[in-house]
């Protein structure tokens, strides 16, 4: 197994205050890594360290086989990686199309290579539309599409997303992830992602969950799931009074609202054997799958008494 | 800019050198020439740093962050906010030389000879020069646009000061002189104000015994005289140097520093 980022042992402290408190995670090459934690949790601290923008206060890091801050790596590891940050960061005042390609020129590639990769992500990121319009001009999601467009110029191992959908909408959203993954299919590309939405990490071959700059878990979505999220039957019965009773004989708790019945099941297979003991009863049903959200609120929800930390 | 200059500083000039000698043609021409040169070097550090704005709007908006990311060297984003400001503050400085021609030949001055010229503009580049690596090692304790605007306002207003420009060295306390002096800066004033005024200056005192010239010289930072000793222009163009590679270096090091 191949491995495009490995962190041991990853601290950085801010004076007397511990933003990140000694993390350790490997991301394989190749794979959708979600990087998740509420505000404050230190995964921003964690992105610009990895991105060299910001100096760790100890442990290793490895990006692509170079070592962080050996002075002759850091220029290999930044020709290796590519970011898309949180605020949209091109020259307003030039297209889109100029703005790539300037910031292309960064990383020293000869023009008919840099014509033949802006091409590439053209492609990809359906850039025709906006090419020749100026950045400042275009929409959240357009400029979105021209910062990931830029992002990939220099065609990156590693693409670094902090938060690449926040404000969008749904559809722009849809079309974004839909174009990374994409490529990452096709070029084996790491990707590297920090969300608020849930459903993003879901889709996630691994996912981390940093709280007040540690790692409280990890794991594939599937398993945290199964750890830390339950499946959930909605039940509306004919007769309420019926309905709890067989809710009673069964020892099922459960939560009433609105004449809604809510009953935790360990999973869906247990919930169709109770479906089926109570269907003459039953008006309607809903069975509902745990979701990262459901991962994510239980999470959090544990206290663990540390300070708070930077992100 | 010029025509403020006139109203408030050429007529208390020109009477106090009636006193010694007589108010002629050419004496409005020295007291011009001594205005716009001390203009230009202020307009090297204000118009250097007015472009230095957009570093600070880069590293406000974290577009620097961009740049960071990129596999260029620390150095090489910091020499190309210095380089955008070098452009710029040459521009600006070069169109308003020609404004100030304009305004010398139109008070009845001459133009500058052709060696002047030349000698005026490669101090003007200098000027320039120094006043962007100057402005890049204050924008880097800058990190808002606001706090930007305030410094711009503080470096405008001291700046007439510290150049000798608003008033005439010889008429501050001795501190404020050495300060003067001592100041980078002000040798670029005093070297444009010997280039601009070398044949205007032998016109006025050229009937006059020399220490009337000596003191003028003085009292209106044509020359500087530190611990009893005459600064030879030399000296000022090595100041002006070390001072640019001191300030490149220690700027290096700083946005090294802050930005890993």
């Amino acid at each position: 197994m191949t491995f495009a980022i490995q962190v041991d042992h990853l601290q950085k402290h801010y004076g007397e205050h511990l933003a990140v408190r000694g993390i350790s995670f490997k991301v394989e090459q190749g794979s959708l890594f979600a990087f998740l934690g509420a505000n404050g949790a230190g995964k921003s601290t964690t992105i610009e360290i990895l991105c060299t923008l910001l100096q760790k206060s100890s442990g290793t890091v490895t990006i692509n086989g170079y070592t962080l801050d050996d002075k002759s790596h850091n220029a290999k590891i930044r020709k290796s990686i590519g970011v898309v940050f949180q605020q949209s960061l091109l020259d307003e005042r030039l297209t889109v199309r100029e703005n790539i390609l300037h910031r292309g020129k960064t990383y020293g590639l000869s023009k008919a290579q840099l014509t033949k990769n802006y091409q590439f992500v053209s492609t990809y990121l359906h850039l025709d539309d906006i090419e020749l319009q100026k950045y400042g001009t275009l929409s959240g999601g357009q400029k979105r599409r021209a910062d990931i467009a830029r992002a990939l110029i220099h065609r990156p191992q590693i693409l670094f997303l902090d938060e690449p959908t926040t404000g969008l909408d749904p559809q722009t959203r849809q079309f974004v992830w839909q174009a990374i993954k994409q490529l990452q299919a096709e070029t084996n590309m790491t990707v590297f992602l920090t969300t608020h939405y849930m459903e993003e990490a879901a889709v996630a071959h691994q996912v981390i969950v940093l709280k007040q700059g540690r790692i409280v878990a990890e794991g594939t979505p599937d398993a945290l799931k199964t750890k830390y999220a339950y499946d959930q039957m909605a039940l509306v019965f004919h007769d309420r009074s019926l309905g709890l009773k067989w809710l009673k004989e069964n020892t099922l708790p459960y939560t009433e609202k609105l004449g809604i019945f809510y009953v935790r099941v360990s999973s869906t297979l247990t919930a169709l054997t109770l479906l089926k003991s109570a269907e003459p009863l039953l008006a309607s049903f809903e069975v509902m799958k745990g979701t990262m959200d459901d991962v994510f609120i239980h999470i959090m929800a544990q206290g663990d008494g540390t300070n708070g930390s930077n992100d | 800019m010029i025509v403020l200059y006139a109203i408030f500083l050429q007529k208390m000039q020109v009477d106090a050198i009636e006193q010694v000698t007589e108010a002629t043609p050419e004496l409005i021409t020295m007291v011009n020439e001594w205005l716009v040169a001390g203009l230009l070097s202020m307009m090297a550090v204000t118009t250097t740093l007015g472009a230095f704005a957009i570093a600070v709007r880069d590293m406000e908006s974290k577009a620097t962050a961009d740049f960071l990311t990129a596999p260029i060297s620390r150095a090489t984003i910091q020499i190309s906010y210095v380089l955008n400001a070098f452009i710029i503050g040459c521009l600006f400085s070069l169109v308003a030389l020609i404004g100030c021609e304009i305004f010398i030949v139109s008070t009845g001055g001459e133009l500058l000879s052709f060696s002047a010229l030349i000698k005026v503009i490669g101090i003007l580049l200098l000027s320039v020069f120094l006043a962007s690596v100057f402005n890049m090692f204050l924008v880097l304790f800058v990190s808002t646009q606001n706090a930007f605007s305030t410094l711009s306002t503080i470096v405008g207003t001291v700046l007439g000061f510290l150049c000798g420009v608003y008033v005439p060295v010889g008429v501050l306390p001795g501190f404020a002189q050495q300060l003067i002096m001592y100041f980078p800066i002000s040798h670029t004033t005093l070297l444009l104000r010997n280039a601009f005024m070398e044949s205007s200056i032998a016109n006025v005192f050229g009937g006059v015994p020399a220490e009337h010239m000596e003191s003028y010289k003085l009292n209106y930072g044509i020359i500087y005289e530190l611990n009893g000793h005459t600064v030879s222009l030399t000296t000022s163009y090595i100041i002006i140097l070390i001072t640019i590679v001191l300030l490149a270096l220690l700027s290096i090091i700083i946005f090294k520093k802050k930005n890993h």
